[in-house]
This record gives structure tokens, sequence and C-alpha cells, in this order.
């Protein structure tokens, strides 16, 4: 045993346990977090396989026998099928809304006669993208268990699916799973970039104050000529510059790791993103740049106001750890969630946090859907308007020096009333 | 005589805690003025209030005419402050440092050159601004701090410690910039010690503090006449009936 080495450990140990911002943000925190992380992902399983479950198909039907009738029924039995009296399944996707459906289901005219002759049929199915998530594709897998049991109850192979997809309003020959598969990326890119980015950033704007202070640097700072405010906005420009070639260089080493799944796309996969309109516009990548700028803004204030509360690096590093749930939880929820199948108040949750908003709008703007995207950029610049007020206000007054918060003085009135 | 400095009534308190308790002092353009004291005695304080950083919580506090509530800015145009203990930043070599503090006063380009000129000579550290702030010892730190602080020759030059944790020989070198910086260039110097033969030999004037109370005030050798004492430390312990 090394001399002196379980008395060294045990030092450390008081030390570190002893110091409650270590205490809450290493430990408490993290064991409130990933229980709440648990929570949403299997809420957001049971939702995705709940609505699946829920989900409403248009029948398009060309076929007038009886076998038709008897597989709308058998469909009927799990989700709720309302065959529509239009001649092409392009005239049935306007009716998509109306109904609330998320599936065209359109029968050929030789369906019962091949049926009865038990010979193959084709079916189409044509699922409608929505943008939603990971586990958008939960919904077609309901269909492809429910045509293998009508398949076993009559011959193998008899009702053969032909998939297609419905992508803003129009019909394209693409199997909704390859797309999944391709929406992989896009799905999980923003909200991973989102975490790495924020994180990364704040601990570097947190830590160039806290430093400031160990070094009584700051001291310097704040009475040389010039504007504190400019004081504030080159540690957040300075942050943001190296935050986003930190992004990008994450960015790049994330695409090539995506690319290694290439091989889990099926073959003859080949999809053009962009002749699908799944590619954001420019106005698009425009928008998700503003969230995501506004959004950083927010953050990096957000931790500068913390990191005055430190007296050194280490204490400003754990004092941000307490944002970092409202960046990790939105993060991974919205990876799997459509945030519109989720309960008012859920919704209003998501809304509420600045962090989800980026990964809100990465969604909406490739769906064409810039109103969502405008109102979330609109309310992060009201937040961020208002922490870059507090934190200017911070670094006007003394308060960027002299606040610190004291957790042990809060200890000993609670143990003093609690005496009384 | 101008005056570079003028207190009157000022008090700070931080919660609970009265850090100066009704505290006037005037300091004159052009000397060294020395505030010294045990640690906690209010030095740092006073200083912090004087070079803008904190309010007083009552009291006025006047620079070269300037109040420091209502006319912070333009005091921060004519003081420099070198604050206990400070450091350098760590990345930066020593030049990069005295340039980017330069650049805050400088007009253009030459005179950021002739300021870090002026600070290579005070510092005399010589080839080793080129290197990293982090690779310094205590001492070369130091004056590289007391370089930037006297660099632009200001009106006021406020520092608290300005030889704290030196060496004898460090602490010398430091001690004779800064005299002979004023005599050249008539800079009013406002410092703390709490190492009272420092001050005696640095010093026009010196106040006592204790407890965040001036308790004695005037010029080391009149003091230690009126106390009967060898030393400043004899006349502090005097003041404050520890002796």
């Amino acid at each position: 045993m090394l001399k002196g080495f379980g008395n060294f450990l045990l030092k450390e140990l008081k030390e570190l346990m002893r110091d409650p911002k270590i205490l809450l943000g290493m430990i408490i925190l993290p064991m409130l977090m990933f229980p709440v992380l648990g929570a949403v992902m299997s809420f957001s399983v049971e939702t995705a396989k709940e609505s699946a479950g829920k989900a409403t198909a248009l029948v398009v039907n060309h076929d007038t026998g009886a076998g038709s009738a008897q597989f709308i029924a058998y469909l009927n039995s799990s989700l709720r099928v309302y065959p529509v009296n239009v001649s092409t399944v392009n005239d049935a996707v306007p009716m998509l809304s109306s109904y609330n459906a998320t599936e065209i289901i359109e029968i050929p005219s030789d369906f019962s006669q091949n049926v009865t002759d038990r010979v193959s049929t084709s079916v189409k199915f044509y699922s409608l993208y929505s943008g939603a998530g990971m586990l958008e594709g939960i919904g077609s897998s309901v269909v492809d268990g429910l045509v293998q049991q009508f398949n076993r109850n009559l011959a193998p192979d008899v009702v053969v699916q032909e998939k297609s997809t419905i992508i803003k309003g129009q019909v394209v020959d693409v199997d909704p799973r390859i797309l999944a598969t391709l929406m992989l990326s896009q799905a999980i890119a923003m909200p991973i970039t989102m975490m790495i980015l924020l994180s990364y950033s704040m601990q570097i704007a947190a830590t160039s104050v806290a430093m400031e202070k160990e070094e009584k640097t700051l001291e310097t700072v704040l009475t040389l000529p010039m504007d504190r405010f400019a004081i504030l906005m080159g540690k957040l420009s300075g942050s943001v510059i190296i935050a986003g070639i930190g992004a990008v260089a994450y960015m790049i080493g994330f695409n090539y790791y995506l690319g290694s799944f290439s091989g889990m796309i099926p073959a003859g996969g080949s999809v053009d993103m962009v002749a699908l309109g799944l590619v954001p516009s420019l106005f698009g990548y425009l928008l998700l740049g503003i969230s995501l700028f506004v959004t950083l803004l927010s953050a990096l204030a957000l931790a500068v106001i913390l990191s005055a509360f430190a007296e050194d690096v280490r204490g400003a590093q754990s004092l941000v750890g307490y944002i970092y749930p409202f960046v990790f939880i939105p993060s991974f929820a919205l990876m799997y969630l459509d945030i519109n199948v989720l309960p008012f108040w859920l919704r209003m949750v998501f809304y509420a946090i600045p962090y989800s908003h980026p990964i809100i709008a990465s969604k909406a703007v490739a769906m064409g859907d810039y109103l969502t995207a405008g109102l979330g950029i609109v309310y992060v610049t009201a937040f961020t308007v208002v922490i870059m007020y507090v934190a200017s206000r911070l670094f006007a007054t003394e308060k960027i020096l002299t606040a610190k918060l004291r957790f042990r003085r809060l200890g000993r009135q609670k143990k003093a009333s609690s005496a009384e | 005589m101008n005056l570079a400095i003028e207190i009157a009534n000022l008090t700070k308190d931080f919660g609970n805690i009265r850090a100066l308790d009704n505290f006037s002092l005037n300091v004159n353009s052009g000397e060294i003025f020395g505030l010294i004291g045990p640690n906690g005695a209010g030095k740092t304080t006073a200083l912090r209030i004087i070079s803008t950083l904190i309010l007083p919580t009552s009291g006025t506090v006047k620079v070269f005419g300037y109040n420091v509530v209502q006319s912070a800015a333009d005091i921060r145009k004519i003081i420099t402050y070198l604050p206990e203990e400070a450091g350098a930043y760590r990345n930066l070599s020593g030049r990069e440092y005295l340039e980017f503090m330069a650049k805050f006063t400088a007009k253009n380009k030459d005179e950021v050159h002739a300021l870090v000129k002026e600070a290579t000579e005070i510092c005399g550290l010589g080839d080793r601004l080129k290197d990293k702030a982090k690779t310094y010892s205590k001492g070369m730190k130091r004056r590289l701090l007391v370089a930037r602080a006297l660099m632009t020759k200001p009106k006021l030059a406020i520092l608290d410690e300005p030889a704290s944790g030196l060496d004898v020989l460090h602490a010398y070198h430091v001690r004779e910039i800064i005299k002979r910086y004023v005599r050249e260039h008539s800079v009013t110097v406002v410092l703390s010690s709490h190492n009272m033969l420092e001050v005696e030999y640095l010093c026009d004037r010196v106040a006592l503090l204790n407890k965040g109370k001036i308790v004695a005030d005037g010029k080391p050798q009149k003091l230690k006449e009126k106390f009967g004492s060898a030393n400043l430390e004899e006349v502090f312990a005097k003041v404050v009936g520890f002796a």
C-alpha cells in the first residue's frame, strides 16, 4: 500500500463531498436527471405505439368483392379505417387532414379474385411523413404486423405490400422505412449537436469568467476605460466563436459516424432528399441558424450569470451543471418524440425551455413549417434579452465581484430555525 | 495643492459586516500615500471604492473632483488599479498582455508601441516578455503588473499590496520602480500594505487603519515622533493599544 494514500484520499473525498456545489451538480442532479430521462424515453415509445395503434387510414378500394371487405374489416379491428369514394390516391391525399389520418391504403380491383385464387395481390400503402422523430416508423411497422397476421389466416404472401410515402402532399415512391433510416441522421444530429454545443460553450463562458475572478484579472479589467457591456459581449462572442468551431469539427466527425451506418439502408434505397423536399430551403437554414444563435447566446449569458456567483473555476463549472438537465432532457426527448402528440401541459414545458427550440425548429423547417420556427425564435430572443439584461446589470455593478452562493449560510439558517 | 482624492464619511457594509466605518481622508496630488493596517482592516475595500469597483454604502469619494458614484467612467480614464495578488492572462505572453492593456488608452499603434516600450523598461523583464505569463515566477508577474499600472502615466495609480508575497530582491525592485516613476512623472500613488517598514520607506504620508477606521494619519516621521516610536509598527501597536 502506498504510504499516506489512504489519508490523502480521505482528505480529498471530504473536500469534494463537502462542497455543496459539487454534491448537487455532480451527484444529486445526475441522479434525478437520468430517471427523468428514462421516464421521458419510455413515455415517448408508449406514445408512439399508442398513436400508431390508434392510427387512422383512408381506404381507396377499387375492388367490389367480399375479399376486400373482409380485409378492411380485419384492418378495422386495430386501426380506424375510413373507405373514401375517390378514383385515385392523389384525390385522397387532401382528405388526410380532415380525417386526421396518416395512411392511405389502395386496394386493387382484382383483390378479391386473387385472394380467392390464393394468388399474390399487391396492396399499396402510402404513409404520411411528418418528420416527427426517430419513432416515426412505428406506424408503418404496426401495418406490417397486421398484414402478416391477415396472410397467416389465409395463405403466406397473398397480400403483398407496396409502400410509398406522402411528403408535403405529394406521393413519392419511397419506402417509409428507408426514409426513416435516412432521416435518422436529422433526428439525432440536431439534438446531439445542441447538447455538445451548449454544454461546451457554457463551460467555456463560465470558466472564462471564473478564471478572471480567480486570477483577479477581472478586477483590473473592470477599472479600465472601457464599456462594461463590451466586456460581457467580448466574453460571449469569444465563447460563441470557439464553440462554433467546436461544433463544426464535431459535425464533420458525426457525419462520418452516421455514414458508417449506410449499410443499414435496404438495397435500392438511394433516395434524393433534395428532390423529396426534405432538406431545408435557404430560408429554412437561415431560420435554423438564427434559432441556434439566439439559443446559444441565452445559454452563454446564463452561464456567465451563474459563474458570477462562483469564487473559482471549479465552482463555476459545478453551477453550470444545474442548466444541463434543461438541455439534455429536451434533446433526448425530442429525438424520439413528436412534440405535437404530447399532452398540452408537457408540450408547454418543452416550449418553455429555450433549449428545445432549435430542435423543434430543425424538424419544422425540414417540413416547411416556418411559423413554428419563427415563433420559437421570437420566444428565445425575448428570453435572451431578459438574460442579457440581467448579465449586463451584473457586470455594471459590484455584484460581479461580490455575489456568492452561500449554501453554508442557508444550511445554518435551516439548522437554527429547526432548533427554534 | 490639488487634491487627488477626497473621502468624506465613507461607510461600506457587506451584509452585516461593516468594512469601513465613517472613514474620511484627503490625498494630495503627486504624493505617495499609504494605507496601512492588519488584514481585514478595510484597506482593500477603500482602494476598491476609489478605483470604482464597488460603491460606497454612504459618504462621498472624489478622485480629482470626479465622484465615484456619478462619474465612474471619467475616473477610469485617469486611474490604474493593481489588485493584491493579481495575475496576468496565463496564455498570453508578457508583451501581448502589455499590448492588450495599452490598447485601452493608446490612440494609435505608435502610442501602443511607446507604452509597451515604457513598460518593458519599467519591468526589466527583457526577452522573457516573449514567454507566456504562466511561465513567470511570482516576482516576474508582479513586476509585469506594476509596469502595466505605471506605463500609461496615470494621474492616480492605486496599488494594493504592490510587493505582497515577494522576496527581498523582487520587493526592493518593485519599490524602486514605484518611487522612481512617481518622481519622474508626477504620478499620484495610493497604496496599501501591511508591511509597515515598506510603507515607511515609500510613502510621503500614511493613514493607519484598524477595523474600518482611521486611527492615525500623517507623515511617517511625524507619527513616529508623536508616539515616541522607532518605527510605524510600534506606532500602530501603541495606537490600537496593543503595546
